[in-house]
């Protein structure tokens, strides 16, 4: 964890608030663009956001939340509470979503889901590699960082707002894009989808905020085996792997318990999981909020 | 068996006021008929409340609901929906909502002297929307009551201070309590070791939602 205290909260588009956090103990962790971290909430909820600074500024990180009307409580409270000066726990950067050579890059960015793309428009422009930016809102109004990325990257941004000018033709996109070129999506499940249908799974990398509608085979019981304390946790079918460790008493972390944020990742030792994140666990790896076991049991390094 | 009764003698309503004196000067300035942004910040920061419902004829009931800060959502300024997560199954609160629909909360925050008070009518919901951002450990409750908001008040912390809720060496006094098996097994006369029902006990406590 990192000590961090909010240096500057403001509103960049409607329902959209920035947070300014700077480190406190010496320089913040450095990161990637695509890099998310949490941020430990003082009511005791764990929320993750994309890093959308710049990462060379290794005293500050930046974020940004859009207050969600079916809050459970993690962006209501970013919105209505949390004030300038008060000091926040932050974790170490994540990143599920990393920025891999390409010949040339398209952003596709919907709503709040600029956050991630922005850093990495910037590494590529930077870069000198072609990059180009398509950016969805429901209106201007709607979407942050407009004039920051209008003014700084002049002629690779394009602006649709849907109530105006409809949605893009992503079809058309693909039809002229590179072949040695990267596709980077983040946004709503509904742009998500339409990218899928258009660009080709092998260029197309994309980052969601809550986990795509997938249906599971019906979850059966097993057993997870703890290596380090020599504890075995029985799972029912009705208990996720998470809540059955942490009714065991075994402490791990957690955050949106739905298979996107990452923050509850355990190495695997032994036996075959059914994954079922959104991450795309890597081999050894499992989130244990979604993911189950095929074989009847798991060993997991706890 | 019977137990001796005391019966201390009761004071007529009428001279209870006579007794008490009149409230002080602005006590009653500051009754609101809604949640303000104050209030609102308070239900977020609150973990614990108590509830307090009655039935048709008056009888009275008050039941601890808690979770984390903010567990109880603001609708809006008139509108509150507290989850209801799995308890003992009595459910005398939704027995006498359905008879009696009159309400009043008490909210908590650890270390702050001041309570808040909100009074109002209830009822259960079942609104997916209000389920919805009620969901911890991946479910959701069942049902949730909605709150129609009367009043609403901030009650002065003289009770919390005199009890030294919040003094951490106040919490010496759970040492000198049986445990809930010790106790339960005096209680009903049961043959179990009551180390075994505090163990039941524990095993129960590990699923919150």
């Amino acid at each position: 964890m990192q000590q961090t205290v909010i240096d500057r909260i403001e509103p960049v588009a409607e329902d959209v608030v920035s947070l300014t956090l700077r480190g406190t103990d010496g320089p913040l962790a450095p990161w990637e663009p695509g890099a998310h971290i949490d941020l430990s909430l003082p009511n005791w909820l764990t929320r993750s956001y994309s890093l959308c600074g710049d990462p060379a500024d290794r005293e500050r990180y930046r974020v940004a939340v859009r207050h969600d009307p079916l809050s459970r409580g993690g962006s209501e409270y970013v919105h209505r509470f949390l004030r300038q000066g008060r000091p926040l726990e932050v974790s170490l950067p994540r990143n599920h979503f990393p920025l891999l050579p390409a010949a040339e890059y398209l952003f596709l960015a919907g709503g709040i889901g600029i956050t991630p793309l922005l850093p990495m428009l910037r590494a590529a422009a930077g870069a000198g590699v072609p990059a180009s930016l398509v950016y969805v809102g429901r209106t201007t109004a709607s979407m942050p960082f407009l004039d920051e990325l209008r003014s700084r990257h002049p002629g690779r941004v394009r602006v649709a707002a849907t109530r105006r000018d409809g949605r893009p033709d992503l079809a058309a996109l693909a039809a002229t894009l590179h072949p040695d070129a990267l596709v980077y999506c983040c946004g709503p499940a509904p742009m998500l989808a339409a990218a899928q249908a258009a660009f080709p799974a092998g260029q197309l990398q994309v980052e969601r905020f809550r986990p795509a509608a997938r249906t599971f085979p019906a979850n059966t019981p097993f057993e997870a085996v703890c290596a380090r304390s020599g504890r075995t946790v029985q799972v029912p079918a009705d208990t996720s792997l998470l809540d059955a460790l942490v009714h065991a008493g075994l402490p791990v972390a957690s955050g949106c318990r739905e298979g996107v944020c990452g923050s509850c990742e355990l190495a695997l030792l032994d036996g075959e999981p059914e994954h079922r994140d959104d991450i795309g666990a890597p081999r050894g790896r499992m989130y244990p909020c979604v993911s189950r076991a095929v074989s009847e049991r798991l060993v997991v390094d706890l | 068996m019977t137990h001796a009764r005391t019966r201390p003698r009761p004071v007529p309503p009428a001279e209870v006021r006579a007794r008490l004196g009149e409230p002080e000067g602005r006590v009653k300035d500051k009754i609101l008929d809604h949640i303000d942004d104050q209030f609102r910040r308070f239900i977020a920061h609150s973990p614990f409340l108590t509830m307090a419902t009655a039935d048709a004829a008056g009888r009275a009931d008050c039941s601890p609901r808690g979770d984390y800060p903010g567990f109880v959502k603001v609708l809006d300024a008139h509108t509150l929906a507290i989850p209801d997560r799995p308890g003992n199954r009595i459910a005398d609160s939704f027995r006498n909502l359905a008879e009696n629909d009159g309400i009043g909360l008490l909210f908590l925050i650890p270390g702050m002297r001041e309570t808040l008070r909100v009074n109002g009518s209830a009822y259960p919901t079942d609104e997916p929307e209000v389920l919805a951002r009620m969901q911890t450990e991946a479910r959701q409750p069942k049902l949730a009551i909605v709150v129609e908001v009367a009043e609403a008040y901030g009650h002065c912390g003289r009770a919390l201070i005199r009890s030294r809720l919040w003094d951490p060496a106040s919490q010496a006094l759970a040492g000198e309590m049986p445990t809930m098996g010790e106790m339960v097994a005096e209680q009903l006369g049961l043959d179990i070791p009551p180390a075994q029902l505090d163990q039941a006990l524990q095993e129960n406590y590990r699923h919150l939602y």
